[in-house]
């Protein structure tokens, strides 16, 4: 189970109020290598991995991108605030503005809606971890596209943060597939 | 099975080294960095096209 | 907020982060005995905030005793704040 704590894993802010960039970070909310999918994606391999060590990290990690997605959302928010209907027309946001006004929603950049078709649960360890491998690059190469396309210093410094802890989490996961390989060795002994 | 000639490493399998802790950063340091661990800190150097 | 909010949870977010770390380490290294007392020591000095911070500024999470009327609901929430 989990329970909600009333703060954020990282203070973020934004310089200014940026449609521009609202539009293309809402992918890291819902598109294919965002917050949400990776969260749903370690949250839902834990249950058949084969060791407390690997079930172990999956939770911690899944839980961790939970507050990704929190920052994530509170970064989106606070550059549309208070835009008029104008500036959301004019940043190419209209047809959001249409079906959401302001609030936050499960979309990439183009409005594709999240899919669970972006994560898989294979029943494979050592599958898995190479596709939690995989998300980690995917959401830290993105993170770097986002920075280069930011010219808000507040902004980069919050989607700095959430690229290093992609390195971390790669880490993690790389260490955990030793770990895991070796027990299935050590289980393979004819 | 092993392939000798790699220093005991098998063939078609990913290979990670395990971090080994020595020295941290203070807490507010490593929050605004992104980890506590120096050895794990590798900033992004923005690319210009 | 206050200047002196945002600071207290600045401060609480950096010891609650370097314990996860350690707690994230901790996961593929069950047997660093040096990464285990960093780990308790940052989870000791963790409550140690967090016990002061809410007493000042009402429960940050489940089963926290709040003050009267029920403090959960006061704003702001997490993303309505400058910091």
């Amino acid at each position: 189970m989990w329970f909600y704590e009333k703060k954020l894993q990282y203070p973020a802010k934004v310089g200014r109020a940026n449609l521009r960039m609202a539009k293309y970070l809402i992918t890291q909310y819902g598109g294919p290598d965002g917050e949400l999918a990776a969260s749903l994606r370690y949250l839902t391999q834990r249950y058949t991995m084969p060791t407390g060590q690997a079930k172990a990290i999956l939770t911690d990690i899944g839980t961790e991108e939970l507050a990704h997605l929190e920052i994530i959302a509170t970064l989106v928010y606070k550059l549309m605030d208070r835009s008029t209907v104008g500036e959301i027309e004019a940043a190419g946001l209209g047809a959001y503005y249409a079906d959401h006004d302001k609030a936050l929603y499960y979309v990439n950049g183009e409005s594709v809606p999240w899919t669970a078709a972006y994560i898989q649960s294979k029943g494979d360890p050592v599958a898995d971890l190479h596709e939690d491998m995989a998300a980690e690059e995917k959401a830290r190469a993105t993170y770097e596209w986002l920075i280069n396309l930011s010219d808000d210093p507040d902004l980069n410094d919050t989607l700095k943060f959430l690229r290093q802890r992609e390195i971390v989490h790669f880490q993690r996961f790389g260490e955990t597939l030793q770990l895991v390989q070796e027990h299935l060795d050590s289980k393979r002994v004819y | 099975m092993m392939y000798e000639m790699n220093s005991g490493l098998q063939l078609a399998r990913a290979y990670i080294p395990s971090q080994v802790f020595t020295q941290r950063f203070g807490a507010m340091e490593g929050l605004s960095k992104g980890t506590i661990f120096p050895e794990l800190y590798m900033p992004y150097r923005p690319r210009r096209y | 907020m206050n200047r002196e909010q945002v600071a207290a949870l600045k401060e609480l977010m950096a010891q609650e982060f370097t314990a996860l770390e350690f707690h994230l380490y901790l996961d593929t290294h069950p047997t660093d005995q040096r990464a285990l007392m960093e780990y308790n020591e940052a989870c000791r000095q963790l409550m140690v905030l967090k016990q002061r911070y809410q007493q000042c500024f009402g429960p940050l999470t489940f089963c926290e005793s709040s003050g009267y009327p029920w403090q959960w609901i006061e704003e702001p929430w997490p993303w309505q704040i400058s910091y």
